[in-house]
């Protein structure tokens, strides 16, 4: 159960690189569900998903003496590691295996999503899914696959000058839709 | 730079999904110190995209927290004094006792060449103490050598003026030939025409008693006249300027010389 006790993001911090078991508690409590989904919308296996959850809080907290609060808040780091740690995941030897066996390139590439757990499309993911075709297809490769803008190029057979506008076109309309 | 447009052109969303290249970021972290509607722009987005998160959170597997919390349960602190994040490198303390060896290493070297220097420093002063020495008797012979040179330089000025007079022309050179019983004396006068200096060489002359002395006679109109008494010279004895004689003879007179002659005491005699 979460703690009565609150910290301040910089108390939160501060507690962590004195490396206090009380601090890291309160942490997981607190944005463990929240990273979790995150994971499971990029890893839809739900036991590697769960691999990849515990290798985000652990990388957590090795690296939290690397933390800057000048660049950003600590949600958006823990984040970033939870997106890559997924995307490792999703590029491991491991995880193509198992994908190749279901075949579903195909339905990832177009649905934007493994249907084999007929997860229903959450958060950020349904979000892009209702932008237009152009634009959620970039951002499908971008943020949930991982490739690089060099590798949707090619893909898409796009030069690489409209993948980096037509990204950051999508990026301001999905802006858009959090508004609301 | 125009904020406005760059707040507009998809950045920082890029940024905070962690799209951004590396040049990107690190320029976009920059405007994020340097200008507050950047920072505003990006902590507004950061938060939309935490809220969306959290409205779309799915609960992990019970057991996963305490999986977590053993993997890293020799890491917490709790039980432990607090102790800040180690940094990776751990070699500074090494370094201070690598130093601190070297440095007791560096002392026993200095006391070790401090003492040799000791045992050099005796040796080095007893050699000088000894070449002292050698110095200061090479200097007392030195300085007797000095003392004869000079003994010689005047012995040989004295006779290299003897034989000045002896080559001068104008010296005229009279025999003096041993008396009767004292055959075996002989002598010469030198007898500078021009000067009237006179010089006496004891050619081949007895050795006087302690108490008495040679003294040189001038025969001057049949009566003699005192010509000096012989004493011990270099070479040729300078004796008295006689302006006029028909000869010249030696006597032996008491120490001192005598106002006239011991014509008993004669030695050798010879005619101008």
């Amino acid at each position: 159960m979460p703690e009565t006790l609150k910290y301040t993001e910089p108390e939160l911090i501060d507690l962590l690189k004195l490396r206090q078991q009380t601090a890291f508690s309160y942490l997981y409590d607190n944005y463990a569900s929240a990273l979790y989904g995150i994971i499971v919308s990029i890893v839809p296996d739900r036991e590697l998903a769960n691999d990849v959850l515990q290798e985000v809080f652990v990388k957590i907290w090795k690296q939290v003496s690397t933390y800057d609060a000048s660049k950003g808040r600590l949600f958006t780091w823990m984040m970033n590691i939870a997106r890559n740690a997924s995307i490792d995941m999703l590029r491991s030897k491991n995880y193509q295996r198992s994908q190749q066996n279901r075949e579903l390139t195909e339905t990832v590439y177009e649905k934007g999503g493994s249907t084999s757990t007929n997860v229903e499309q959450i958060g950020l993911r349904k979000l892009v899914n209702s932008l237009k075709e152009d634009y959620r297809i970039l951002l499908e490769l971008a943020y949930f696959e991982g490739l690089t803008q060099d590798e949707i190029s090619k893909m898409l057979n796009m030069p690489l000058g409209t993948v980096k506008t037509r990204l950051r076109t999508a990026l301001i309309q999905l802006r858009e839709l959090m508004k609301k | 730079m125009d904020t406005k447009a760059y707040i507009e052109s998809g950045i920082i969303e890029s940024y905070v999904l962690g799209l951004a290249s590396v040049e990107e970021a690190a320029e976009l972290e920059m405007f994020y110190t340097q200008h507050a509607a950047i920072k505003n722009a990006v902590d507004e987005f950061a938060l939309m995209i935490e809220r969306t998160a959290f409205e779309n959170a799915v609960t992990p597997p019970a057991s996963t927290k305490e999986t977590i919390m053993s993997a890293l349960a020799d890491e917490f602190s709790e039980g432990r004094t607090v102790t800040p994040i180690i940094p990776l490198h751990t070699a500074v303390p090494e370094t201070k006792v690598r130093n601190f060896s070297a440095l007791k290493y560096f002392a026993a070297a200095s006391v070790v060449l401090l003492l040799a220097s000791t045992i050099l420093n005796f040796y080095l002063y007893n050699s000088y103490r000894a070449a002292n020495n050698k110095y200061e008797v090479l200097l007392v012979e030195r300085n007797g050598l000095q003392a004869n040179n000079d003994v010689f330089r005047t012995k040989l000025n004295g006779l290299e003026e003897s034989m000045r007079i002896m080559q001068n022309p104008d010296v005229k050179v009279i025999t003096l030939n041993g008396t009767k019983g004292k055959e075996n004396n002989l002598a010469a006068v030198y007898w500078d025409s021009k000067t009237k200096d006179v010089y006496f060489l004891p050619t081949r002359m007895d050795a006087t008693p302690s108490d008495k002395q040679y003294q040189l006679w001038a025969i001057v109109d049949g009566k003699p006249v005192d010509a000096g008494v012989i004493g011990d010279c270099n070479g040729l004895c300078k004796m008295k300027n006689i302006p006029n004689a028909q000869a010249f003879a030696i006597t032996l007179e008491r120490k001192g010389g005598s106002p006239t002659p011991t014509l008993s005491a004669m030695y050798v005699m010879g005619k101008v």
